[in-house]
């Protein structure tokens, strides 16, 4: 028995020895750096090109971490070197916890403004109370995506923008199509739910008053925003339903979902971004073209942007720098430009030849429309008086109800828009600061 | 005396590392959960730490997502019953001295010692409203019978398969929203498929090893004197197997309640996030997002106190009732 414990105890010694050998390391005399992003191929790209640029640098990617792991590994001194910020709640959450290093005046010092540099609507997920902590690595504003041959087929002209959402609608119902049993075998339109936020903008509505002091989600205009965008499914049946989804389901990571139904030419049209392509590249001879989104009562559209933060705490966080001036430049904005991972942060980069006409896919004859949507982008309203996380789950909840059609449009919202208040209450109960800024802002001491 | 304090000095060294590793993991954090609870901690530094004692708890009793992942966890709970009387029929079946047995009690075991998250990814494709292989059966016997067309006839609003982790009905029709009755609740949803899952996971794991052991244990004679009387198989079951099996049985049962009290969180994170709209939201799961996503620790620290004290209370309760039904 004994030598059997001891024969045990040598293999699991030598198993770690093996395991220790085998760790990938950085090779010798290069800083290794972690970027926490999403697992985008188009990432990879981005990173060899920085370790070319960069060789005294190795960085590599940890694709598998969302903001609360980031933040708690940073907190306990084991966080990435960088990671990213997917809108401005997420910013605030990254500041607010200490995570992020406020790099204002290291950027300045290297000769980056943001401010003059940048499209306006990045700054949202990049600028908080005037001081700098991030740098967007693209920005995307959503349009719709037409699949050509699907039009050719149903004999339908390719839309032009500006265009309404009526006008949208007579298309999407022309496009919808039924097989003999008279389910729906494609759909005029596919989008996906999270996109609410753009409808509520374009009927004029808001998420929060433009303070953020009170969440306004139950007003007139994003009742009737989301109305109509429950209607797509279940009024007038353009647009896939839940248990319809559910049928389409596709095998699950990155760019799956929406990209993958369209890429299989499930719907004649979609709402997304010009980051859909790092997908539908690969879909081999998918004929695309791209239009503006539909309005309603305002030319808005919704952009999101993703940011590059420097964790407060790594030990190399000066080196991490590196990459924020990378994203700077023009070598990095116009790879994100030729990936078609969005559109390039720096509007500069956007006014090249390379950017209306890539030598490698000369039939992505559309771009000019992807840097005019930028134009009219605008951020996700937030609040600073409540977690974002919080917000979400509370919206979540109400917006599922509704997807799912088992709650109407206005009681739902008046109970997302009643719940959200009760959680700013609570926060300013809890946070003293947000409480004075609550104050000096409304004059009250919590909302109505 | 001496041999002894050497006998111990010996024991104590063997014991170290693992009693080490107890205080510094397990004893150690436990008591910082319970230091945190009474507290304010909260992961966004403008919101100074404070000690706010019982605050965190009174929060709880007005928190009404709490009372509703409470009557979730309570509802997913509900084939706690059915996995055991499963595992025991399993168990039953498998002591039988056939041929190849050995090779079905693997084949039933298997389930638990694959990974979790693969069964569970393989249940959400079984539970696709419209190519999942449970509609498949459920659309065709509908067809079949002219289910639809009847209770149109009947006047009813026609009949069709579940949409499964999509829904918000339940068997006990309750709303998603509040603790109350709602109309057109009524139906299988994303509870009722955890369940189902939840047992036939349940059925052929541990259950069923703990079972298998258990009636392998029945001393032969007392079968043997049974079949003497003309006792018969329910019979036999029924006086003996089963009176034979309640440690057994007991063991289970306590195991089962707590597992179940402290559960869903993978099924919650894999197949629904929790949906829809907070369905299959368990305590676990509200704890996690409530620490790691809303990062009020403090209060998802109180939130795990209320959870181990309702484990330890009906633990309490099943030890009390339960063994006063054991004579041996």
């Amino acid at each position: 028995m004994r030598a059997f414990f001891v024969a045990a105890f040598g293999a699991l010694m030598l198993l770690s020895l093996v395991a220790w050998r085998i760790e990938p390391r950085s090779p010798a005399g290069k800083t290794p750096l972690v970027w926490v992003s999403d697992d985008n191929p188009a990432r990879r790209g981005q990173i060899a090109l920085f370790n070319k640029l960069h060789p005294e640098y190795d960085l590599r990617l940890d694709p598998g971490s969302g903001m609360e792991k980031v933040i708690l590994q940073c907190l306990a001194g084991v966080g990435p070197d960088l990671f990213d910020a997917y809108g401005p709640s997420q910013l605030d959450s990254y500041v607010r916890s200490g995570a992020a290093w406020d790099v204002t005046d290291e950027l300045a010092k290297r000769g980056i403004d943001q401010a003059r540099e940048v499209w306006p609507a990045a700054l949202a997920t990049t600028v908080r109370d005037g001081r700098v902590y991030a740098f967007p690595t693209n920005i995307a504003v959503d349009a719709i995506w037409i699949n050509k041959d699907l039009f050719d087929a149903a004999g339908d002209p390719y839309p032009k923008g500006p265009w309404t959402w009526d006008a949208f609608l007579r298309v999407a119902q022309r496009l919808t199509l039924r097989d003999d049993r008279g389910r729906i075998k494609q759909f005029g339109f596919l989008c996906d739910w999270w996109y609410w936020p753009q409808f509520v903008m374009q009927w004029g509505g808001r998420i929060y008053s433009p303070d953020g002091a009170r969440c306004v989600v139950d007003s007139p205009e994003a009742i009737a925003a989301v109305q109509f965008m429950h209607d797509l499914m279940y009024k007038y049946h353009v647009m896939p339903t839940p248990v319809d989804e559910a049928s389409m389901a596709t095998q699950g990571g990155w760019g799956s979902g929406t990209i993958s139904y369209f890429g299989t030419g499930r719907g004649a049209m979609a709402m997304g971004g010009r980051w859909w392509l790092c997908t539908l590249r690969d879909y081999g001879r998918l004929n695309l073209g791209v239009v503006e989104s539909p309005y309603a009562k305002r030319r808005i559209l919704r952009s999101y942007t993703r940011a590059t933060l420097v964790n407060r705490y790594s030990p190399r966080r000066e080196q991490a720098l590196d990459f924020l001036v990378y994203e700077a430049g023009k070598a990095y904005n116009d790879l994100i430009n030729r990936q078609a991972d969005a559109v390039a942060a720096v509007i500069r980069y956007n006014y090249t030849p390379e950017f209306l006409h890539n030598p490698e896919h000369p039939e992505e004859d559309y771009n000019e429309v992807w840097r005019e949507v930028v134009k009219y982008g605008r951020p996700d309203d937030w609040s600073p008086f409540i977690n974002g996380q919080t917000a979400t789950r509370i919206l979540d909840k109400q917006m599922d109800l509704v997807k799912n059609d088992q709650k109407p449009v206005p009681e739902a919202l008046r109970d997302a828009a009643r719940l959200v208040n009760e959680e700013i209450a609570k926060t300013l109960d809890m946070d003293p600061s947000l409480r004075l800024k609550y104050y000096r802002l409304t004059g009250r001491e919590r909302p109505e | 005396m001496k041999s002894r304090r050497h006998e111990l000095r010996a024991a104590l060294g063997f014991l170290l590392p693992n009693l080490l590793g107890f205080l510094t993991f397990t004893a150690g954090p436990v008591l910082f959960s319970l230091v945190v609870s009474f507290s304010n901690w909260h992961l966004h530094r403008t919101i100074p730490f404070q000690w706010i004692w019982s605050g965190n708890f009174l929060a709880l009793l007005r928190d009404p997502q709490f009372i509703m992942y409470s009557l979730n966890t309570i509802y997913l709970m509900l084939g706690l019953p059915l996995a055991v009387a499963g595992s025991l029929a399993l168990a039953i079946l498998l002591s039988q001295r056939l041929r190849g047995i050995v090779v079905y009690r693997t084949l039933f075991y298997l389930p638990t010692f694959t990974a979790g998250v693969a069964l569970m990814l393989l249940w959400k494709a079984l539970y696709n409203p419209e190519f999942g292989a449970f509609n498949a059966v459920i659309n065709r016997a509908l067809d079949l019978a002219h289910a639809d067309q009847l209770v149109r006839s009947l006047g009813g609003a026609g009949v069709s398969a579940p949409t499964w982790l999509l829904s918000t009905k339940n068997l006990w029709g309750l709303e998603a929203e509040y603790v109350r009755v709602g109309p057109g609740q009524w139906g299988l949803g994303a509870r009722d498929a955890l369940i189902i899952m939840g047992v036939w996971i349940a059925i052929g794991g541990n259950n069923m090893l703990l079972y298998l052991a258990g009636v392998a244990n029945i001393p032969t004679e007392l079968v043997e004197a049974a079949q003497l009387d003309g006792a018969g198989r329910w019979a036999i079951f029924r006086n003996v197997t089963w009176p034979q099996l309640a440690p057994t049985t007991f063991f289970i049962v306590v195991m089962s309640c707590i597992g179940g009290l402290q559960g869903g969180f993978e099924q919650a994170r894999v197949m629904t996030q929790g949906g829809p709209a907070g369905t299959t939201t368990t305590i676990a799961y509200y704890i996690y997002t409530k620490a790691f996503e809303e990062f009020q620790i403090g209060y998802a620290a109180a939130l795990s106190w209320i959870l181990f004290s309702a484990i330890f209370v009906i633990t309490m309760i099943n030890w009390r009732l339960g063994s006063k039904e054991l004579s041996y």
